[in-house]
C-alpha cells in the first residue's frame, strides 16, 4: 500500500466510526431530545418563511456558491474597491474647504450648535477651529483639495466628491458597521458580502470578498464589519495579512507533494460527500467547494498576492515598502486582486481618529502624516487603474464611517494637548471615483462652517444603493430571505445618488 | 365660495362631452338600425349631457371669474359652451315634443361639432395653445432635445435666452404664459416677469433674496406658497443656482453669460451646461445593444464552459453574453472557433491569455456586437488590428501590453463607436498621439505610463512643534 492510499485510508475510517457512532444508544438518547426541538423548530420557521417560488430566487447554490451570477440589469462596474479610512479623517482638512471658519477660529462655540447635540468627547462649550491646511482648487472641476493631499489633488478630475454624508452614529464601531452592513448594531452581511453573493467572483481561484488591513489596528467594529451575517459564511471577506505571507501555510509542507495534497483533499471531500449524502445540508457542500477553492488558490495566490513581482516604478508609484505592513502595499495588492477577477476588495487603514490627545492623533501633526501615508498610494491606484482600462469598470470609493467637528475637542471640558476634532455625524466627505461614476464633480454642499449639510445631503444607505447600483442590482429588490421575511442591505431607506452617475 | 364652485369645472366639464358624444352615437346607430329601440335611451343621454353641460357652464363662469386665463379664449370657450347646453336643451325639448323630426340629425352633427371645439378650446387653456401640436412639430424635426441650441461655450452664451430662460420654459411657463396667467403672473415677457402677479415683485434685480419668485422658489415644497405646485415636475439644484446667479447679478435680459460676475460656486455649474442640452451630462452609449437577441445554444455555452471560460448572461432577462477566458489556462487559437454559434450573443468578452494571437481574431470579428474586448496581454499584432476593424460597434479596446504599434491602431480608423483605447506597455507613445488622434477623432486613446512625482513629503513625518 502506497503513502498516498495509507492516508486516505485512515481518514475513511475515521468517518466510518463516526458513522457508526451515530448509531449508539447513547449518541441517539442524547441527541434526540434537541433533535426532535429542532426538527419542531425548522418545521414552525419554514411555515412563515418562503415557498419555493422565493428559494427558486435566492441564487444560493451550496455546490458553486461563488460561481458568478446575474445581476438584475447590466451593472457598469464589476469590482470594487472600498479604500475605508478607519477612525474617520477630517473633511475640513481635506476636502470641505470653509474660509468662513478661519474667522471664528480660537471663539467659543455658539450655544444654537451645541443645544439639544450631543458629542463624543465634547463638554461644555468648546472653541472653535479654522481649517488647518490650505487649500486650493484643482484641475478643471474646480475642486477644492488641500495640500495635505498634493497627489490627489492632481487626479481631483477623476473624482466625484459627496460633501454632504451625513450618518446617526458618533462611535466608530456602530458607525463602521452602518457604513459597511447597513446597521449599526452586529449580524447584517457587509456590502461585500452582499456583492459576491449576487455576483459570485470571476476568479474561480481566487475568494470573491478579500479584505486587507493597515494602520497596526483593525477597526473598531472588529471582524463583522466584513462578516456575512446571516447570508452563508462562504460569502464573508476573506481576510488577507499585509505583512510577509498573505496567507498562511500556503506552501505545501516539507515532505508533502501536490499530489498528495491533493489526494488528501479528495478524501475528505469524499468523506463530506459522505456526510452530505446522510444529512443533506447545503453548508456541507460549501464546505467541499472551500476545500477545492483553498486547494486552487495554492496556485493562484502566490502569484497574485506577491507584489514583488511588479516592476521597480510601480512600486515607486505607489510608494511602496516591501515586505512591510502598509497601506501602499495593500493598495497594489488591491489592483492586482482586480485584475484578476477578484469582485470587492475591502481595506481598512486604521490612524484617522485625529482627537488632539497625543501628537499621532493631532490634526496638525499625526493627521497630516496619515495623509502623507495614504495620499501617493491612492493616486497611483487611481492612475494605475487608468492605464490598464480597469477604471471604467472598477468603482473605487475612499471615506471613513463620519466626520469630524468645526470645534476643537475638549475632552471632559479641558484643553487636549493637541489640536484635535471630534467625532461630527452631520456632514463629512466621501468620494468615488471610476466604475461608471461621473469624473470631476461634486455632490451636495455644508454651511459655511462645515457644520452641518445644507443641500445635497447624502447617507451610507444611499453610498450602498449606489455601489450595487454601479455592480448592477437594484437595492430595493436584491434580497435575501431571512427569519420569515427578505433582507436588504439598505433595509428600507437609501437612494442611488444619480447626480454623480455618469 | 365662487373658486370654490370654480374648481369643480374640470370635475364636470367631461360629462357632457362623453354624454353628448354618447347621444350622438345611440342616434347614428337609429339611423342605420330603425328596429333598434333606442329613441328612449338617445332622450335621456340628451338630458344628462344637457343638465352636465349647464353644470359645466355656470361652473366655468366661476373658474373664469377666479382665475388669471387669456381672456380671448376663456370668451371663446365661454360662449362656445353657452352654445353647447343650448343646443342640447332645444334637442331635447324637440325629440320629447316629437317636433321638426327631420332636423334631429343635422343639429346632433353640429351639437358634436360644438362640442369638440369647446374641448379644445378649453384644452388649449389648461395645457397650452400647443400643446396637442408639439409632438407633430417634433417629429419633423429629428427629436425633443434637437430644438435645443447645444451650447459649445458657456461663456459666450446669452444668460437670459440661452441660460435662464430654458428653465422658466420647461418647468414655469405652463402656468404663465400669454393664455394663463396664475396668480396673474406671466414670464415669457421680460417686463411681466420682472413685474410679478397678484403677491408682488417677482425679481429685484441685483438681489436675489427679496424677490417674490426666488423666494416661492425655495419654499419647502409641503408649503403652500410653494412653487412650482408639488404636483409638477421641480426645478434641480442646479437651475435654482442659475437662476439664484443671474437674479444677484442683475437680472440681465440681453448680456452674456461673460460680462457677469461668477462667483467660485457657479462656475462649475455653468460648465456643466456646456456641450449638453438640459444641463445633463452626456449619457455614456450603452455598453449592451438595445435590440433583443435569441437564446444562446445551450450546448454551445457548454462547450465554452469546458474551456474552462466563464459565459454569462450580462444580466437576468437578457440573452447576451459576456465571456471572460482569464480561468482557461489551457486555450488553444483554434478553440475559439467554439463562439461562432454565439456570435450574435457575444458582448463583452475578456481575453487574458499570453497564447491568444492574430489567428484567433478571424473567430472573434464574427461576433459583429462586441462593444467591449479585452485583448490585453495577449499575443495580438498589427496584423490582427486589421481584422479588429470589422467589429462595428466596438466601443472599448483593452491592448495594454501588447504588440501593437501606431500603425496598427490607426487602422481602426472607421469605427464610429469606438471611444476608448487602452494601449499602456505597447509600443505607441504619446508621440505617435497627433497622427492618431486624427485617424480617430473623439476616441480616448490612453498610453498610460503614468508617474507619481516623489515629493519630499511623502517620506518624512511631521513631528509635534513641542510637546505641551
Amino acid at each position: 500500500m502506497t503513502q498516498k492510499e495509507l492516508h486516505n485510508q485512515r481518514l475513511v475510517n475515521e468517518a466510518n466510526a463516526r458513522a457508526l457512532h451515530h448509531l449508539t444508544r447513547r449518541h441517539f438518547l442524547k441527541e434526540s431530545a434537541m433533535g426532535l426541538g429542532a426538527l419542531a423548530m425548522g418545521a414552525l420557521l419554514g411555515g412563515c418563511g418562503g415557498g419555493k417560488e422565493e428559494l427558486a430566487q435566492t441564487p444560493f447554490d451550496a455546490a458553486h456558491p461563488l460561481a458568478p451570477k446575474l445581476p438584475l440589469f447590466p451593472g457598469k462596474a464589476k469590482s470594487v474597491i472600498y479604500l475605508h479610512m478607519a477612525g474617520a479623517p477630517s473633511q475640513l482638512e481635506l476636502f470641505d474647504y470653509k474660509p468662513a471658519l478661519m474667522k471664528l477660529d480660537g471663539q467659543d462655540c455658539p450655544q444654537s450648535l451645541l443645544e439639544g447635540k450631543r458629542f463624543a468627547f465634547i463638554r461644555g462649550v468648546p472653541k472653535m477651529l479654522g481649517p488647518q491646511a490650505a487649500f486650493k482648487q484643482r484641475g478643471q472641476s474646480g475642486a477644492w483639495v488641500s495640500d495635505h493631499m498634493p497627489h490627489l489633488a492632481s487626479v481631483a478630475d477623476e473624482v466625484s466628491f459627496l460633501k454632504a454624508v451625513t450618518t446617526d452614529q458618533f462611535n466608530h464601531g456602530p458607525a463602521q458597521l452602518l457604513m459597511h452592513t447597513g446597521s449599526a448594531r452586529l449580524g447584517r452581511p457587509s456590502i461585500g458580502s452582499w456583492a459576491t453573493y449576487g455576483l459570485g467572483t470571476e476568479n474561480q481561484n481566487l475568494p470573491g470578498f478579500v479584505v486587507l488591513t493597515s494602520g497596526g489596528k483593525f477597526p473598531d467594529a472588529g471582524k463583522s464589519v466584513w462578516g456575512s451575517g446571516f447570508l452563508p459564511s462562504v460569502y464573508q471577506g476573506v481576510q488577507c495579512r499585509s505583512e510577509g505571507d498573505p496567507v498562511l501555510f500556503i506552501q505545501d509542507p516539507a515532505g508533502m507533494d501536490r499530489d498528495l495534497r491533493k489526494a488528501s483533499i479528495d478524501a475528505i471531500n469524499e468523506v463530506n460527500r459522505q456526510q452530505y449524502a446522510e444529512y443533506q445540508d447545503p453548508e456541507i457542500l460549501s464546505r467541499i467547494s472551500q476545500y477545492e477553492m483553498a486547494y486552487k488558490m495554492q496556485i493562484s495566490v502566490p502569484d497574485v498576492m506577491n507584489i514583488n513581482d511588479e516592476p521597480q516604478y510601480i512600486h515607486d508609484m505607489y510608494g511602496t515598502q516591501p515586505g512591510k505592513s502598509c497601506y501602499a502595499n495593500n493598495v497594489l495588492l488591491a489592483r492586482k486582486l482586480v485584475e484578476k477577477g477578484v469582485r470587492f476588495v475591502q481595506l481598512f487603514d486604521w490612524g484617522w481618529d485625529s482627537h488632539g490627545t497625543d501628537s499621532n492623533l493631532a490634526i496638525d501633526v499625526g493627521f497630516i502624516n496619515k495623509c502623507r501615508q495614504v495620499d501617493k498610494a491612492t493616486t497611483a491606484l487611481l492612475l494605475d487603474l487608468k492605464q490598464r482600462g480597469l477604471l471604467e469598470d472598477t468603482l473605487v470609493v475612499w471615506g471613513g464611517e463620519f466626520g469630524r467637528t468645526p470645534m476643537m475637542e475638549n475632552r471632559e471640558g479641558k484643553q487636549n494637548p493637541f489640536k484635535g476634532r471630534d467625532h461630527h455625524v452631520e456632514a463629512f466627505t466621501i468620494w468615488m471615483a471610476g466604475g461608471g461614476i461621473k469624473r470631476g464633480t461634486s455632490y451636495g454642499e455644508t454651511d459655511e462652517i462645515g457644520y452641518s449639510a445644507i443641500s445635497g445631503k447624502t447617507t451610507a444607505f444611499d453610498i450602498q444603493a449606489t455601489i450595487l447600483n454601479q455592480l448592477g442590482f437594484d437595492h430595493e429588490q436584491f434580497t435575501y430571505q431571512f427569519q420569515g421575511r427578505p433582507f436588504r442591505l439598505t433595509d428600507v431607506h437609501g437612494r442611488v445618488i444619480e447626480e454623480i452617475i455618469a | 365660495m365662487f373658486s370654490i364652485v370654480g374648481h369643480f369645472h374640470p370635475v364636470f366639464v367631461h360629462l357632457p362631452i362623453g354624454i353628448l358624444l354618447l347621444a350622438f352615437i345611440l342616434q347614428w346607430w337609429q339611423r342605420r338600425k330603425p328596429e333598434a329601440q333606442v329613441g328612449q335611451a338617445i332622450n335621456l343621454s340628451l338630458l344628462v349631457g344637457m343638465i352636465s353641460a349647464i353644470v359645466s357652464c355656470i361652473t366655468g363662469y366661476f373658474l373664469s371669474r377666479s382665475d388669471d386665463y387669456d381672456e380671448d379664449m376663456v370668451n371663446q370657450h365661454q360662449w362656445l359652451g353657452i352654445a353647447v347646453a343650448v343646443l342640447a336643451i332645444v334637442l331635447y325639448y324637440l325629440r320629447v315634443k316629437q317636433q321638426g323630426g327631420r332636423w334631429h340629425w343635422p343639429m346632433m352633427i353640429v351639437l358634436v361639432v360644438l362640442v369638440a371645439l369647446t374641448g379644445h378650446v378649453g384644452g388649449s387653456l389648461t395645457h397650452g395653445s400647443d400643446y396637442l401640436t408639439r409632438p407633430f412639430s417634433a417629429i419633423g424635426s429629428g427629436d425633443d432635445t434637437a430644438k435645443q441650441v447645444i451650447i459649445t461655450n458657456v461663456q459666450e452664451a446669452a444668460a437670459y435666452a440661452q441660460v435662464v430662460q430654458p428653465v422658466l420654459q420647461e418647468k414655469c411657463f405652463s402656468c404663465h404664459n400669454k393664455n394663463k396667467q396664475k396668480g396673474g403672473f406671466r414670464m415669457d415677457q421680460p417686463d411681466l416677469l420682472l413685474k410679478g402677479g397678484k403677491t408682488g415683485v417677482s425679481i429685484v434685480p441685483g438681489n436675489a433674496e427679496t424677490g417674490d419668485l426666488m423666494k416661492r422658489l425655495l419654499l419647502p415644497k409641503e408649503h403652500e406658497d410653494h412653487m412650482p405646485p408639488k404636483e409638477k415636475p421641480q426645478l434641480t439644484e442646479q437651475e435654482l443656482a442659475l437662476i439664484h446667479w443671474w437674479i444677484a447679478s442683475g437680472a440681465s435680459f440681453d448680456k452674456k453669460v461673460k460680462d457677469l460676475q461668477q462667483p467660485e460656486a457657479i462656475k462649475s455649474t455653468l460648465l456643466a451646461l456646456q456641450g449638453a442640452p438640459k444641463s445633463e451630462a452626456p449619457k455614456l452609449p450603452d455598453a449592451i445593444p438595445a435590440e433583443p437577441v435569441g437564446k444562446a445554444n445551450d450546448s454551445a455555452l457548454k462547450r465554452i464552459r469546458d474551456l474552462g471560460a466563464v459565459i454569462l448572461p450580462v444580466s437576468r432577462n437578457s440573452n447576451y453574453l459576456t465571456v471572460s477566458f482569464m480561468n482557461a489556462t489551457g486555450l488553444r487559437n483554434h478553440d475559439l472557433q467554439l463562439i461562432l454559434p454565439l456570435k450574435e450573443q457575444l458582448t463583452w468578452v475578456r481575453m487574458g491569455q499570453p497564447v491568444i494571437d492574430d489567428s484567433a481574431m478571424s473567430y472573434l470579428v464574427q461576433c459583429k456586437n462586441i462593444p467591449r474586448l479585452q485583448l490585453d496581454h495577449t499575443g495580438i499584432t498589427d496584423a490582427g488590428m486589421a481584422q479588429l476593424k470589422q467589429l462595428t460597434q466596438l466601443q472599448y479596446l483593452n491592448i495594454v501590453g501588447t504588440k501593437v504599434t501606431a500603425q496598427g491602431l490607426q487602422q481602426l480608423k472607421g469605427l464610429t463607436a469606438l471611444r476608448s483605447v487602452y494601449c499602456y506597455q505597447t509600443s505607441i507613445r504619446k508621440a505617435d498621439m497627433d497622427g492618431l488622434q486624427q485617424a480617430l477623432p473623439g476616441v480616448a486613446i490612453d498610453t498610460g505610463g503614468y508617474r507619481v512625482p516623489l515629493l519630499a513629503t511623502d517620506t518624512t513625518e511631521v513631528k509635534p512643534a513641542n510637546s505641551k
